[in-house]
């Protein structure tokens, strides 16, 4: 059993080093068959502590773009949406042809303060009107025709993150979604700092319960690793295939493991951490201010994921779409001043995006069904602030099934991202080159 | 009969259906063929074939009934956990005496419903329109509070549905049944988020449970006017000067033929022929508006006409690929995993075979030797319902008071009535992360040790989320453990450890856990019930717990 040795002497050797934080990484940044295999890669100095952070934000169900970004003062927008438009006097001015949703105040705070972004007319080729399919485009950064199974930002930390703390990515919410899928370096879902403790069962026999039970789910004591060799050598015995073709047995230790590493690290940081900005009482901006207390207690998770539901607007989308964006801004607002109040306002980048637009037409529920290209926002401290991008001609000549011609393909949005903020070569991670955005 | 015409009619009709015909016979003499009845004639059907080419001489090796010596226990229990919900040593024993055939039968067979009262309210409401009338005709404050009121009495009656539900899984005895109204639920996924009345969305599920086993066709047209999903996709107000796509679309991509086997012209023929399926919110009943209907003439999937929501599913129904969708689909949710090329193609024959019928589709899925692989057993992840339902079966204990199922489920990521979006859930190894896997840990305590026990230990840890489930009732206590030892099994670890695997494992325990587990277990010569539950909570939490 020279791989049980070698995982061994790794484990002896991170105790000696001293650092817990740094020995944890390889057990969630390595598959176990590498573990078994004795390929671990050497302890990365660098923990990931001060690298940029991103935080993903999903408008799920199609956010319609000509509304939230409206062309004021655009006839055909206006004789497309005879109920729907909003009116050139409500908008948010931005400039002379463009303003935000009125409900979007906490937006336009942030853009008068240099803090937001606006690229506009964003899409893809041949777009797809399906929310799932055009979803799992935008989460894999694939091309319409092309099926991928592995996510963007879970390409990212298989190339990018090996050896930083984990979890590399976190997604606020019950689950992790496809952009996270990975090969190697895995991200996480919780929903709070508590919803990963572990109940044993009797009081008496808490600490011997929880470490069994650590044992029993595939993790291991990790209070322990650093000292017995017992759990290393159990964690080494675990040889999974890599996760595409991982069996269910494997999966479920590994994220057990995943859940014990990840329930530890995260109540101490979140302990540490604080939010004390002005949120809205959705679950948005829960969720935000609890990546506000991660990131300032100094949690080193590189990405973080989150999700607002709602914008399937096909009936009665005015009241709906107001409140959505009001939450959306202000929430945007809230989250900036906590970062600024941390000191990490530098470190932060935010992503909005959409799986689509809407149509240019209004439908006859007041509502509008799925478009394709549509614009999204990038807040932080270091933003290229203002609007990019042209707005696509909305007259009804240049329109493509109902819906305008994208401009930017949301890849150079993902390839300026990964290039000048993550600081990473974007062609291994989105397949092939794009040009990418000037995104900072 | 059908075979022999095959046969006579000659040339290539080969292999395929008369060796499928030939093992019908020889296994259930008593089933009907109903192919005769939907194909017009032996030609059209060997065009079918034949038009699958070469694959067809193979497949008429696929979907053999299991061979009797393979049936066995661990067999059986496969069965009974991928057609039903799994259940107690006793349940798996009775179905193994059986033979496959028998035992497939049995299961599938239609039971007078159990001992999970009706709902009170699930009827038509006499007095909707009044109350509705009274909401328009009020203002103000006192518009808020009849809408408020409308609201906390929707919350109520949904959580009794989710119970309601839950207690005919768990109580039977038509485990099959509801198994598959379960699949239904997923597949045509209605959500009470936007449909709001509690009521349309138990006729939807009574719905499922009526038509489920019947015919795709009939199934088609009745969730096409089913109040539910009329609201749930905006068809309800769909007209001719704008039509909403919103169920055209998820009625190709979604229910029956998949992305990609559609144009984006055939969605929008689609939706215009299906308007003027709408709504009456008086009566919360389905109409005909022929003032919303376009009757112009349209193509959809290469038919053209005054095309009708009927003839869109006609339309539909005619293409290959719609069964290859629904009959991989089914097999998906029953097996575990995607068909691969061959059982796929295999599955359709069977099912349009069958008459796209799910009955007898599905019973000749539940005797195929297929169904029986290694690759199958014991290897699907539990989907959080199957996790409960099995685990209070195998417990024999009943589920615990509302509404704290229906907490456990959301918590781990399947709340009925709710799922997350028109695709349902993505189910596999989307049920297990960090969150989800955690709390099924968590919960197991909550099943053996009780209420009592989960509120102590979420206490000492300051998570007093629970406690608002419970607030004034009396805590449910641990679990007897009597039932799942008998008097020798309680001797020593090994003895413990081999009577909770025979009882709670599809699969043997892995060494590793195992190990941890007796490490964990006291080799006492006689372990008393604290030691026992302690030992089977644990035990919930190895990996292959979360398998079936």
């Amino acid at each position: 059993m020279r791989t049980l040795h070698t995982r061994r002497s790794f484990l002896r050797q991170s105790a000696l080093g001293g650092s817990l934080a740094l020995s944890a990484p390889a057990f969630v940044g390595a598959t176990f068959r590498e573990l078994a295999a004795g390929q671990d890669r050497p302890v990365a100095a660098d923990t990931g502590r001060d690298a940029p952070i991103l935080v993903v934000l999903q408008l799920a169900g199609g956010n319609d773009g000509l509304n939230t970004v409206v062309p004021v003062n655009n006839d055909d927008y206006r004789r497309a949406r005879p109920r729907l438009a909003i009116a050139a006097t409500d908008a948010l001015r931005l400039d002379d042809t463009t303003g935000l949703h009125p409900a979007m105040t906490g937006a336009k705070e942030l853009f008068d303060s240099g803090l937001l972004s606006i690229v506009q007319g964003v899409g893809y080729p041949n777009p797809n009107r399906s929310h799932f399919r055009s979803t799992d485009i935008w989460m894999t950064g694939s091309s319409a025709d092309e099926v991928r199974n592995r996510g963007w930002l879970g390409q990212y930390f298989d190339n990018a993150c090996h050896g930083s703390q984990p979890p590399a990515g976190l997604s606020v919410g019950r689950s992790t979604p496809l952009a996270f899928a990975s090969e190697r370096v895995s991200g996480v879902a919780m929903q709070n700092p508590n919803s990963l403790r572990f109940f044993p069962g009797e009081e008496d026999s808490m600490k011997t319960t929880s470490a069994r039970y650590r044992s029993v789910s595939g993790g291991g004591d990790i209070a322990a690793l650093g000292t017995s060799e017992e759990v290393g050598a159990s964690i080494a015995d675990v040889a999974g295939s890599g996760p595409a073709s991982m069996n269910p047995v494997d999966f479920l230790e590994r994220t057990a493991l995943d859940a014990q590493i990840t329930a530890d690290r995260v109540q101490a940081v979140a302990a540490r951490g604080k939010a004390n900005a002005h949120y809205p009482t959705s679950p948005l901006g829960n969720d935000l201010r609890f990546v506000a207390r991660l990131i300032s207690g100094g949690l080193a998770t590189r990405v973080y994921y989150l999700s607002q539901g709602g914008y399937d607007t096909h009936a009665q989308q005015a009241p709906a779409h107001r409140g959505l964006l009001a939450d959306l801004g202000e929430s945007l607002a809230a989250f900036l001043n906590d970062m600024k109040a941390a000191g990490a306002l530098d470190r932060v980048l935010v992503m909005t995006f959409s799986e689509f637009g809407r149509r240019v037409a209004e439908n006859g529920s007041g509502g509008t069904d799925h478009g394709a290209a549509s614009s999204l926002f990038l807040a932080g401290g270091r933003v290229k602030a203002g609007l990019h991008g042209r707005v696509p001609s909305l007259a009804p000549a240049d329109l493509v099934n109902g819906d305008p011609k994208h401009e930017i393909d949301f890849r150079s949005v993902y390839a300026g991202i990964l290039e000048h903020w993550l600081k990473t070569p974007s062609a291994p991670i989105l397949g092939r080159s794009f040009h990418p955005l000037e995104v900072v | 009969m059908l075979a022999a015409g095959e046969i006579s009619s000659g040339k290539q009709k080969p292999p395929r259906h008369a060796v499928t015909d030939e093992r019908r016979n020889s296994t259930h003499s008593n089933r009907v063929t109903p192919s005769a009845a939907f194909l017009p004639d032996a030609d059209s059907q060997a065009g079918v074939v034949t038009s699958r080419g070469p694959a067809a001489s193979i497949e008429s090796d696929m979907l053999k009934p299991l061979p009797l010596n393979r049936w066995n226990r661990a067999t059986a229990a496969h069965l009974l956990n991928r057609a039903g919900f799994g259940g107690p040593p006793g349940a798996v024993a009775a179905l193994a005496s059986r033979s496959p055939a028998e035992a497939v039968a049995a299961l599938m067979a239609q039971k007078e419903s159990g001992q999970t009262p009706d709902l009170p309210w699930a009827k038509p409401d006499p007095h909707r329109a009044e109350i509705a009338a009274r909401i328009r005709s009020a203002a103000g404050v006192e518009r808020q509070a009849l809408v408020a009121e409308q609201r906390r009495k929707a919350l109520a009656e949904t959580s009794e549905m989710q119970e309601w539900w839950l207690g005919r899984m768990a109580s039977g005895p038509d485990f099959f049944r509801e198994k598959l109204t379960l699949f239904w639920h997923g597949h045509f996924a209605t959500s009470i988020r936007k449909v709001r009345e509690p009521y349309l969305m138990w006729r939807q599920n009574d719905l499922f449970r009526r038509l489920g086993t019947g015919s795709w066709r009939e199934l088609l047209q009745a969730v096409v006017r089913d109040p539910a999903m009329l609201v749930w996709l905006d068809q309800a107000q769909s007209r001719k000067e704008h039509p909403n796509e919103n169920f055209a679309r998820e009625l190709m991509e979604l229910f029956t033929l998949g992305e990609g086997r559609y144009s984006e012209r055939d969605v929008a023929e689609a939706a215009r022929a299906l308007t003027g399926e709408s709504l009456d919110r008086e009566t919360d009943a389905h109409v005909y508006r022929t003032s919303f209907h376009d009757g112009g003439t349209k193509t959809v999937l290469g038919v053209s006409g005054h095309l009708k929501s009927d003839d869109i599913i006609d339309a539909i129904l005619a293409k290959p690929e719609a069964d290859r969708f629904i009959a991989g689909k089914l097999w998906t949710f029953f097996a575990g995993a995607a068909p691969g090329e061959k059982l796929g193609d295999a599955l359709a024959a069977e099912f349009r075979a069958c008459g796209q019928r799910f009955q007898p589709f599905l019973r000749a899925v539940f005797e195929s030797a297929e169904f029986y692989e290694p690759e199958v057993v014991g290897r699907q992840i539990k989907s959080p319902v199957q996790w409960l339902i099995t685990a209070c079966l195998q417990l024999e204990r009943p589920l615990p008071p509302a509404p704290v199922p229906s907490f456990m489920l959301r918590t781990l990521g399947q709340e009925l009535f709710a799922p997350p979006n028109v695709k349902g859930w993505d189910g596999g190894a989307a049920w297990i992360n960090t969150n989800t896997l955690l709390a099924r840990h968590n919960l197991a305590l909550l099943l053996v040790e009780g209420e009592t026990a989960f509120t102590a230990a979420g206490n000492r840890l300051g998570i007093g989320a629970a406690a608002q489930l419970w607030h004034d009732r009396p805590l449910t206590p641990p679990a007897d453990p009597k039932p799942w030892f008998a008097e020798a099994d309680r001797v020593g670890r090994n003895r413990v450890i081999s009577a909770i695997e025979h009882r709670f494992f599809s699969q043997p325990i892995s060494a590793r856990p195992r190990e941890a587990l007796l490490a964990a277990i006291p080799n006492n010569s006689h372990l008393d019930n604290v030691q026992l539950r302690a030992a089977v909570r644990l035990a919930l939490c190895a990996p292959e717990y979360q398998l079936a």
